[in-house]
């Protein structure tokens, strides 16, 4: 049923350890997020994914077949990586229609997967300029799109959306979230909490080569997402914070003039406390957790590399 | 297959896309040849107008004939001198040679062939081989035509042999016997100077000797018809290395741009995508050769041996070519690295192998180095 399956990947380059034990299955169909700080080795497992890298010691197997560096097993794999990997001095259209031949595209076909993909980039208009002359967001909407001609089962994409204004994330995130409807199985690196939030069936989270969990979105907030952060502007300064505090038993409540600032754990519980107290707010502000929260709860807050 | 040349054709079309790269494969070497070729044509006559300075010091007859005869040299601009003037002038370099003619230089066959005691003195700047070289062939030429006039001249080999007779009867140191056979062919020599007419004796021996020295003049003419011929086979290396340099700079390009890897990935293998680099520099190489002959054939009328040899070779020098290229582009892991690493190889074969250089013009030792060169 799985159609990626990854055993205790190990690889080594030198003396960093870019991925150390790594192992998950991804369902058919599935969108798989895989998170980590810089250098957490997320391209190193990409690599591997794709037959780029040899591993060191574990075993990788796509569609049932093993051994990803065999061109056959490779034939139903659409890698986008991370960077840019086009030829600047041919058109948009000379790029797609090269890398279709060299995915066994002719014809008729060819020509039409050409033509769907420029669309799908958005960039039918500019198929006849060379890419020399592209903005980084029309290169990244092309750097996607070359690897979908060949309507691949399984597809790799390694930070699809670095570098782009939230028009072209909104065009690559519509792209993709087709495919998935199509049925596509999906790998998802990215350092964007809140495209793998909305994008990801389950995610995992890789830092120093380890991964630390893998589970829903959901759970993963739940479990590691922490305490939710609540602000509310009253009308006027509270008249008993004590009692207030006591009712919430949401720990230190911050009062600062009338801004009453707390975490808890039960938003919903709190702020249903605050309706039974008559406290009439102004404003309302619930920071619940999110996979950021997670994310650096998990990895740190100390910078990488 | 439809993979291989699907490769080639994005390379070819890469490869058309810059100006840069057009100029190397295409344009320079293209230059190379007319611009060579014109400037070898222009010296195949010999350097014009070298200064010369003469000194004579024999103040003979003979002497001064031979030195009207360099004046009336177009190769050379003569200036007479004495010696100390002359050798000052060579040292700062205002004049390219001097000759000094040596006291005796006009005494008949004698200053020839008295190896011991040379009655021509060349002074030139060492360093300037080819120069001092062409100077002795100008020199000997012009002996050597002075000479035949004086041959032609049926008074003074009269007197020469007088002179000569007198000698060998002086001298004493020969036994008699072999003086007699000198003495008797002296006589005869006069005998026939004395009887032949003059036409027979000017148009005869006068033009035999002239013979030799045209014999000499047309060795300068022996080699290569026409420049072009030099450089066109050369411009035809200057073109492969320039695809060579080129393709191997984008196979590193394409490594670190990340496109080698998306290959890679696609459903082909790694010896493919070489294959199709390779393909790709071998049609490229194909054709700077066939727009070079074909530039040369038809407006320089550069000879071809045999075109199936030709063709042959021309096929081997490719891939001998294309292999290197695969070696070129891994000797670095950046573009700049192959771009040195690459150039540094390809400029050391060429230099040795004469693409620069014909391989006539090396001194041994280099020759020697050539033969491993594959550009040669
Ligand atoms: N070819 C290589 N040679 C040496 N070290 C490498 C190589 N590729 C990766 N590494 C190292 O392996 C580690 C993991 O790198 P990797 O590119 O997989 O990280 P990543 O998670 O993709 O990071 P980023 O988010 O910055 O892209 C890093 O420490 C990196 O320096
Ligand atoms: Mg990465």
């Amino acid at each position: 049923m799985a159609t990626i399956t990854v055993e205790s990947l190990c690889k080594r380059f030198g003396d960093v350890v870019a991925v150390d034990g790594v192992g998950f299955e991804i369902g058919r169909g599935e969108m798989f997020g895989l998170l980590g700080p810089n250098g957490a080795g997320k391209t190193t497992t990409i690599g591997i994914l794709c037959g780029l890298v040899r591993p060191d010691s574990g075993t990788v197997c796509l569609d049932g077949k093993s051994d990803p560096m065999r061109p056959d097993v490779r034939a139903s794999l659409g890698v986008v990586p991370q960077s840019l990997a086009l030829y600047d001095e041919l058109t948009a259209q000379e790029n797609l229609e090269f890398f279709g031949r060299i995915n066994g595209l002719a014809g008729r076909r060819l020509r039409d997967r050409v033509a769907a993909c420029l669309d799908l980039a958005g960039l039918m208009q500019r198929r006849k300029d060379r890419v020399a002359t592209f903005s980084g967001g029309m290169k990244r909407r092309l750097n996607l799109v070359c690897s979908l001609l060949h309507e691949p089962a399984i597809l790799l994409l390694d930070e699809p959306t670095v570098g782009v204004d939230p028009q072209s994330r909104n065009l690559i995130f519509d792209t993709i979230e087709k495919l998935r409807s199509d049925g596509r199985t999906i790998l998802y690196t990215t350092h964007y909490m809140e495209e793998a939030e909305r994008l990801c069936d389950r995610v995992a989270i890789l830092d120093h080569g380890k991964m630390l969990v893998l589970d829903t979105v959901a759970n993963l907030i739940a479990k590691h997402g922490g305490a939710s952060h609540i602000e509310i502007g009253l009308d006027e300064a509270p008249q008993d914070p004590a009692g207030l505090t006591a009712k919430l038993g949401a720990g230190e409540l911050g009062i600062e003039g009338n801004m009453i600032r707390f975490q808890t754990m039960e938003p919903a519980q709190a702020l249903a406390t605050l309706n039974q107290c008559g406290v009439r707010y102004k404003t309302l502000k619930v920071d619940t957790a999110n996979l950021e929260d997670v994310f650096l709860n998990l990895t740190g807050r100390r910078l990488r590399d | 297959m439809a993979k291989l040349l699907a490769l080639a054709v994005k390379d070819l079309r890469v490869l058309m896309a810059s100006k840069g790269n057009l100029f190397w494969v295409f344009g320079f070497p293209l230059l190379f040849a007319l611009l060579f070729g014109a400037v070898y044509a222009g010296a195949g006559k010999g350097p014009s107008g070298m200064k010369l300075a003469v000194v004579d010091e024999d103040k003979s007859e003979f002497s001064q004939l031979y030195v009207t005869h360099l004046e009336s040299e177009e190769a050379l601009k003569v200036t007479r001198l004495d010696r100390e003037q002359a050798l000052t002038q060579v040292r700062k370099g205002q004049i390219a040679a001097a000759v000094v003619i040596r006291p005796g230089f006009g005494d008949g066959f004698s200053g020839f062939s008295d190896a011991n005691n040379p009655k021509l003195q060349i002074a030139s700047d060492p360093g300037q081989k080819m120069q001092g070289a062409y100077l002795e062939g100008l020199l000997a030429k012009a002996q050597f035509e002075v000479m035949a006039k004086r041959f032609r001249d049926r008074k003074w080999m009269r007197g020469q042999m007088d002179t000569w007779r007198g000698q060998i009867k002086r001298a004493g140191g020969l036994p008699g016997a072999d003086a007699n056979v000198y003495l008797r062919f002296f006589d005869s020599l006069d005998n026939f100077l004395t009887d032949v007419n003059d036409r027979t004796y000017k148009g005869g021996l006068g033009n035999g000797i002239l013979n030799v020295a045209k014999l000499d003049v047309q060795r300068e003419y022996d080699g290569p018809r026409t420049p072009f011929q030099i450089t066109f086979p050369q411009a035809i290396l200057w073109a492969i290395l320039g695809c060579v340099a080129t393709f191997a700079i984008s196979i590193v390009r394409e490594r670190t741009t990340g496109t080698f890897q998306r290959l890679r990935v696609g459903p082909i293998s790694q010896v493919d995508i070489l294959a199709g680099k390779g393909l790709a520099c071998f049609l490229t190489c194909a054709m700077v050769i066939v727009l070079l002959v074909m530039v040369g054939k038809l407006v320089f009328k550069v000879p071809i041996g045999s075109p199936a040899m030709f063709l042959l070779g021309a096929v081997c020098t490719c891939l001998c070519f294309v292999g290197l290229m695969m070696l070129v582009s891994t000797l670095g892991k950046t573009e700049q690295s192959v771009v040195g690493a690459g150039w540094a190889v390809l400029m050391v074969l060429a230099m040795f192998g004469g693409a620069m250089m014909p391989l006539a013009f090396m001194p041994p030792w280099m020759r020697d180095i050539s033969h491993v060169s594959p550009i040669k």
